[in-house]
C-alpha cells in the first residue's frame, strides 16, 4: 500500500514542487526558505498541526500593479513592467507564496482573434480596469444533441466562429469526421482551404495569437525565476479544471440559458456534464504533469448559496464536481477548490472527500468560523478577509478580524490566511497587518 | 383560469403558462389583466425568494415566463404599460464594470415590486446616471458593481450626482457581492446590499418613509 501511494503522480509532483528543482535559486538560503514555505503549504493542506499559519494571496492584481504604477493595459502588453511591479510588491509584503500571472493574460492573444468573450482595458474599457469576461449564449438551446454527437466538430465549426470573427471562416470547413480516406473527404477539406481565403486568414490569426502566447509563456518563466528562484515564493497556481456545470453556464449557455435548461431540458444538461467530466479530469491531470505542479485549481462559480437551492445543487452541480475532485485526489494531486460567493450551505459536501486533500478558498461572504466548524479534520480552509475591509477599514479593524480568524480558524492547523478575492484597492498597511497577524500567531 | 395561470407561473411551467395566457387572450381577456395576473404570480416568487424559500433560478425562470407571456399577449413593442406606483428607480452597473446578473435580477424584483425601473445597462458613466435622474425624475438610484474596482466608480458617480445638484432629490443604494457598510460610507451612498432581495427592501423603506 505504502509503495503504491508513493507511485502516485501527485506524490511525485509534490516532492518535486517542494524541492524546487524546476528553479535556479540565487543562494542556498533562498532554496531553504522556498522549500520551507512549500513544505508548510503542503503540510497545512494535509491538516498537520504545524503551529504556523501560511499567508497566501488569492490574486493581488491592481494592488501589485500600483507598486510599479502599471495600468492593466500595460500589464497585458508590456509584461516585464508588470513583473517589476510584482517583485516590488512581494519584496514589500511577506507572503508565503504567489499565485501566478495574476489572471492577467496577454492582450495580443485576444486581440489577434478579436475574441468577443472578453472586454479589454485600452480597447473596450478604461486602461486601468481589469479585463472582464462576457457571459453570453455561445451555444444555442437546441445544440445539445449536435454537441453530444461530435463535440470537436461543434467546437471547431460552431463555437470558435462565434467567439471570434476572424475564425468565422472555420464554419465553412467540412466536418473533419468526413475526412477518412483520400477519396472520401480529403479533397473537400483541402479545397476548403485552397478556395476560401478566409480559412487561410483564420490560420494567420491563430498564428498571430499564438505568437503573443509564446511571448507570454517566456515571461511566465521569468516570473517563476524572479519570484521563486530569487524571492523564495512557491507558485500556487498550476493546472486548472472546471466544474462541468460551470462550463455550461459560464462558457456555453450563459446563466439565463442554463437556468431555462434546468427547467426545460434537464436530462440533456446532465448528459453534457457527464460528457465533460472525464475530459476535465484528464485536462487537470495532463496539466499537472506538463507543469510539474501538484496543485490543480478548480474555480467554482454558479453553485454558491442563493444561486440555486440545495436540491438543485445536489441534482445538477455537485455530482460531476464531486467526481472531478475525487478523480484528481485519486491521483494524489492536491486540489485548490476556489469557492466564490457565499458558500455556507454547501461546505458540508467537502467532507465527502478524503481528508486533507483539498484547500478550500472562502470569500468574505462565507462564514469562515462556520467553515472551520464544518470542515475541521476534513479539509484545509483559507481566505475570507474581506477586500472591502482591506480597502476601506482601519488597521485596527483589520487586525481585530484577522486575530479572530487566526485564533479560531487557525486552531489545530488546517488554515491559511488569505483575502477574499482580488486585493486591488487594499491599503498596504492593512495587507501588512493581515500578514503580520498570521506570522505572529504562528510564532506564539 | 387566472388562478391556473398563477399556479403555472409560480410552479415555473413555462409552456403551460404561455398556453394559458394565449387561451385567455383568445377568450377576450384584456392583455393588461393577463400581465397583472402574471405580475402577481411573480410577486409570490419574489416573496418566497425574500423568505429564503426560492432561489435565483426561480426568479430568472419567472422572469423568462413573464417575458414569454408579454410577447404572447402584447402587441409588438408594447411593454406592460403600467407605471410603477411606488416610485421611479434609475439603475445601472457603474463605469468600468460589465457584470449584469445581479443587476438584472434587481431590475426584475423592483419591477414586480411596484417600481418603475430605468435600466441603463452596464459600464455606465456618471453623467448618464445624472441625465437619467433628470429625465425620469427618479427618486432612487441603484449603483451595481461586482468588482472591488467598482467602488471608485460608485464614489465618482455619487460625486457626479452631488455636482449636478441632484443629491437631495435622490436616495442612492450601492449593491454587489463585495459591497458592505464600509463601501457605503466610502461611496457616500444611503444604503447598501450584497444580495438581490435587499434592493427591494431598501427601496420600499425609502418610499414608505416619503423619500
Amino acid at each position: 500500500m505504502q509503495h503504491a501511494a508513493e507511485d502516485r503522480l501527485g506524490d511525485r509532483l509534490i516532492a518535486n514542487w517542494v524541492s524546487g528543482e524546476h528553479l535556479r535559486f540565487t543562494s542556498d538560503e533562498v532554496r531553504r526558505s522556498y522549500q520551507a514555505r512549500a513544505r508548510l503549504i503542503v503540510d497545512t493542506i494535509r491538516l498537520e498541526d504545524t503551529g504556523a499559519i501560511p499567508v497566501i494571496p488569492a490574486a493581488t492584481q491592481k494592488f501589485a500593479l500600483d507598486y510599479g504604477q502599471v495600468t492593466f493595459r500595460e500589464a497585458m502588453t508590456e509584461f516585464d513592467k508588470a513583473l517589476a511591479a510584482y517583485v516590488r510588491q512581494y519584496e514589500d509584503t511577506d507572503f508565503d507564496a504567489y499565485v501566478g500571472p495574476e489572471f492577467i493574460f496577454p492582450a495580443g492573444m485576444f486581440e489577434a482573434l478579436a475574441w468577443n468573450r472578453v472586454r479589454l482595458p485600452g480597447v473596450h474599457l478604461p486602461d486601468d480596469t481589469s479585463f472582464q469576461f462576457v457571459e453570453a449564449e455561445y451555444m444555442k438551446a437546441d445544440e445539445y444533441d449536435e454537441y453530444l454527437d461530435d463535440p470537436s466538430d461543434w467546437v471547431l465549426r460552431t463555437y470558435l466562429p462565434r467567439l471570434s470573427p476572424r475564425l468565422e471562416p472555420l464554419a465553412q470547413l467540412p466536418p473533419l469526421r468526413n475526412t477518412l480516406v483520400f477519396h472520401q473527404g480529403l479533397p473537400d477539406l483541402v479545397l476548403a482551404a485552397a478556395e476560401n481565403p478566409g480559412v487561410v486568414d483564420a490560420m494567420a490569426a491563430l498564428k498571430e495569437s499564438g505568437e503573443a502566447v509564446q511571448e507570454w509563456y517566456e515571461y511566465l518563466g521569468r516570473i517563476d525565476q524572479e519570484l521563486g528562484g530569487r524571492l523564495a515564493l512557491p507558485r500556487l497556481l498550476g493546472a486548472m479544471a472546471h466544474a462541468p456545470f460551470d462550463i455550461i453556464s459560464n462558457y456555453y449557455r450563459g446563466w439565463r440559458g442554463t437556468i431555462v435548461d434546468m427547467y426545460t431540458r434537464p436530462e440533456k444538461m446532465k448528459a453534457l456534464m457527464e460528457r465533460l467530466l472525464p475530459w476535465q479530469l484528464q485536462y487537470g491531470i495532463d496539466g499537472a504533469k506538463a507543469q510539474g505542479h501538484p496543485i490543480v485549481t478548480v474555480y467554482l462559480y454558479k453553485g454558491a448559496d442563493g444561486l440555486m437551492s440545495e436540491e438543485q445543487y445536489e441534482e445538477f452541480y455537485w455530482p460531476t464536481l464531486k467526481k472531478l475532485l475525487l478523480g484528481l485526489v485519486d491521483e494524489g494531486l492536491l486540489v485548490w477548490v476556489f469557492t466564490q460567493g457565499k458558500y455556507d450551505s454547501r461546505l458540508h459536501h467537502f467532507t465527502e472527500l478524503p481528508a486533507g486533500t483539498c484547500l478550500i478558498h472562502l470569500e468574505s461572504g462565507t462564514d469562515a468560523f462556520l467553515a472551520k466548524e464544518v470542515l475541521a479534520g476534513s479539509q484545509c480552509i483559507e481566505g475570507n478577509v474581506s477586500s472591502a475591509l482591506l480597502a476601506t477599514a482601519s488597521v485596527d479593524e483589520v487586525e481585530a478580524y484577522c486575530v479572530r480568524l487566526a485564533e479560531v480558524c487557525g486552531k489545530g492547523g488546517g488554515f491559511m490566511m488569505d483575502f477574499s478575492a482580488f486585493l486591488d484597492e487594499a491599503r498596504r498597511e492593512n495587507v501588512k497587518k493581515m500578514i503580520e497577524v498570521a506570522k505572529r500567531y504562528g510564532r506564539s | 383560469m387566472p388562478q391556473e395561470l398563477t399556479d403555472a407561473i409560480v410552479s415555473l411551467r413555462i409552456d403551460d403558462a404561455v398556453t394559458l395566457a394565449a387561451r385567455m387572450l383568445a377568450a377576450g381577456t384584456d392583455p393588461l389583466e393577463i400581465i397583472a395576473e402574471s405580475t402577481e404570480a411573480m410577486q409570490v416568487i419574489g416573496r418566497r425568494f425574500a423568505d429564503g424559500e426560492a432561489f435565483i433560478p426561480e426568479l430568472i425562470m419567472g422572469g423568462e415566463i413573464m417575458k414569454s407571456i408579454s410577447q404572447e399577449v402584447l402587441p409588438e413593442g408594447g411593454g406592460p404599460g403600467t407605471e410603477g406606483p411606488k416610485g421611479t428607480v434609475v439603475i445601472g452597473t457603474v463605469h468600468g464594470d460589465i457584470h449584469d446578473i445581479g443587476k438584472d435580477i434587481v431590475v426584475l424584483m423592483l419591477g414586480t415590486g411596484g417600481f418603475t425601473v430605468h435600466d441603463l445597462g452596464t459600464d455606465v458613466p456618471a453623467q448618464d446616471f445624472v441625465a437619467a435622474i433628470e429625465e425620469h425624475d427618479a427618486g432612487i438610484v441603484a449603483l451595481s458593481g461586482l468588482l472591488t474596482l467598482a467602488f471608485d466608480a460608485m464614489r465618482s458617480t455619487v460625486d457626479g450626482i452631488v455636482a449636478a445638484g441632484l443629491r437631495d432629490r435622490v436616495k442612492i443604494m450601492v449593491g454587489g457581492a463585495a459591497v458592505d457598510e464600509n463601501v457605503r460610507v466610502y461611496t457616500g451612498a444611503d444604503g447598501w446590499g450584497n444580495d438581490v432581495s435587499r434592493a427591494l427592501k431598501l427601496a420600499g423603506e425609502w418610499t414608505d418613509g416619503g423619500a
